[in-house]
């Protein structure tokens, strides 16, 4: 008895719960975007339409947001993806030590985001910040205010924080994904150099392709997520320059103050995390069918 | 032969260069906090610690609000732990052990909350938590919270749930278990090293968190430390090398933790991507 309610029974807590702080709060997200809301009296907002979504579509100020999001995500994923795959060939060889260095290597990944952005931005500090004064040694005019008030500098500031963060996830992963390439391959290339870029072709390639995709996807969405770096280096200055739209939704509620407009923003952000989501496993299955 | 003794230099500097900036900004953090203001300031940077200046740690959590911050993030992080674990073991059994109807869709669910930026949902949950009354206690910030970190934990649970052989179950079964004292007194105690890292997971997702604790707390006697640390960021009157001493305090146990789980964090994360 009961083994036809059982499960139902397991998944109840799970359920409720998950219920109450996803799919209400989403809902809630619906109703706002419909609505002027002002943070000072959140529950007591006007429905309004679609005048939300026309004034932040129609804002030149949102389209620059959107601009910043794509570049800032495709940078972030290119640089984390490449730096660490990189990284994960240079590790999948016998060595002395390996899981030391593997460990280390993890480091930047385990570090909370805060800590991670407090030490950057005193190490890019605008007179004594070892960087900056590492790039004023190395002749680079950053600027009296500093890297991370110049508009030209900011944006790689962020990235390059941003991509020393992702890249150790990416490189443990796609280390275990190599490993799974048949040794006695990996030592013909080594044997024999000439081969080494036709065996990575065919064979290493081959094998950690949708290892690539998933992590290129799950980089994707943590790049849209990024709050607290962004937050706390540049609140999405100089001029805009690193804001992002969880940046942009972030000040367009709590220092704006229209909760309308800021739960508008949330719905195009969703939307596209679906688009990441649902596209890539189109993409992946697609590529599957192929193969 | 020679080629590829230059392969493994290379690779080995290679390798070095990689962990030197892995390493280099908490490095940096520690230096900074044993450095004093004349060098720090200076036209020179001091590029070794000064350890007879150690005494900086024990100032900073001496003096100032940094104790009740961490003593804070902690009773955040376990309530957090103790609900996403209580929660995640029934999730997972139900996923792992069970064909129901709308397994499906559970499991798109938990994609989807997993792939949902906290940030995106921070307005919605501001506005409910407003009517009723969820500001500015630790409890709102341990369901908020609990929310993004019960996917991961309950994927990690999942996959070890699915290595238990079912020929264990099926002896409790018939000595008369019911299916939950079969998850307890068989699953559980054989899982336990998985929750053991379901439950590290989930403490330092709460350790780390900051938007949520910004927003929704306003009594500065209840900040976590991410909050509290980041309000140093431009405040007069708060040495750097304080700054730096209590960030390294914060980070330490995170960093250390979290290379004991990474291999689970890592399959966590892999399947949840794969299979929603």
């Amino acid at each position: 008895m009961g083994s036809k309610w059982a499960p139902y029974l397991f998944l109840l807590p799970a359920a409720v719960y998950i219920f109450a702080f996803q799919a209400i709060p989403l809902m809630q997200q619906v109703y706002l975007s419909f609505t002027r809301t002002s943070l000072l009296n959140p529950t007591g907002g006007t429905w309004v339409g679609l005048a939300n979504y026309v004034r932040v579509f129609g804002s030149p100020d949102f389209h620059q947001t959107l601009w910043t999001t794509l570049v800032y995500v495709v940078a972030c994923v290119v640089g984390s993806v490449g730096l660490g795959f990189g990284v994960a060939l240079l590790l999948n060889a016998k060595l002395p030590a390996r899981n030391i260095a593997r460990a280390v290597v993890t480091i930047p990944w385990a570090a909370p985001g805060i800590a991670t952005a407090l030490i950057f931005v005193w190490m890019m500090n605008p007179q004594y910040g070892i960087i900056t004064r590492a790039l004023r040694a190395l002749g680079v005019d950053v600027g009296a205010s500093g890297i991370l008030d110049n508009p030209n500098l900011a944006l790689s500031a962020i990235l390059a924080t941003t991509i020393w963060q992702l890249f150790p996830f990416v490189a443990v992963v796609l280390l275990s994904a190599l490993q799974a390439v048949p040794m006695e391959l990996q030592e013909a290339a080594r044997m024999d150099r000439a081969n080494q870029w036709w065996v990575f072709r065919v064979v290493t390639w081959q094998v950690v392709k949708p290892t690539v995709g998933l992590v290129a996807m799950l980089m994707t969405i943590w790049s849209l997520r990024r709050f607290e770096l962004i937050w706390i280096m540049t609140r999405g200055g100089p001029l805009g320059t690193t804001r992002t739209l969880v940046i942009d939704l972030y000040s367009q509620a709590f220092e704006a103050q229209r909760l309308g407009d800021a739960a508008a923003i949330g719905m195009v952000g969703i939307a596209m995390a679906l688009i990441v989501v649902v596209g890539s496993r189109a993409v992946s299955s697609a590529v599957e069918r192929e193969a | 032969m020679r080629t590829t003794k230059i392969g493994v230099t290379a690779r080995v500097v290679g390798i070095l260069i990689v962990m030197g900036v892995a390493v280099f900004p908490l490095y940096w953090m520690f230096t900074t906090a044993l450095t004093s203001d004349a060098e720090l300031f200076g036209a020179q940077p001091r590029m070794l610690p000064d350890l007879s200046r150690f005494g900086v740690f024990v100032d900073a959590l001496a003096k100032g609000p940094s104790l009740t911050w961490l003593r804070n993030s902690a009773l955040i992080a376990a309530g957090v732990t103790a609900l996403s674990i209580s929660l995640g073991i029934p999730l997972a059994y139900a996923l792992s052990r069970f064909a129901f109807k709308g397994k499906l869709a559970v499991g798109l669910l938990l994609l989807m909350t997993q792939m949902l930026p906290e940030a995106l949902m921070v307005v919605p949950l501001f506005s409910l938590y407003r009517r009723f009354e969820l500001l500015d206690s630790l409890g709102g910030l341990v369901l908020a919270n609990t929310a993004f970190v019960l996917p991961i934990v309950a994927l990690v649970l999942k996959g070890a749930i699915d290595g238990v052989p079912r020929e264990l179950e099926e002896s409790a079964r018939v000595d008369g278990c019911n299916p939950l004292s079969v998850l307890l007194r068989i699953n559980v105690p054989i899982i336990a090293p998985s929750i053991a890292a379901a439950a590290v997971i989930a403490f330092f997702h709460a350790w780390n968190e900051y938007v949520f604790a910004v927003t929704f707390i306003f009594n500065k006697a209840l900040q976590p430390a991410s909050v509290g640390l980041a309000g140093f960021v431009g405040e007069q009157g708060t040495s750097i090398q304080t700054v730096m001493a209590v960030s390294l305090l914060f980070t330490l146990p995170a960093v250390a933790f979290y290379l004991f789980v990474q291999r689970y964090v890592v399959s966590g994360m892999m399947s949840g991507a794969l299979k929603g």
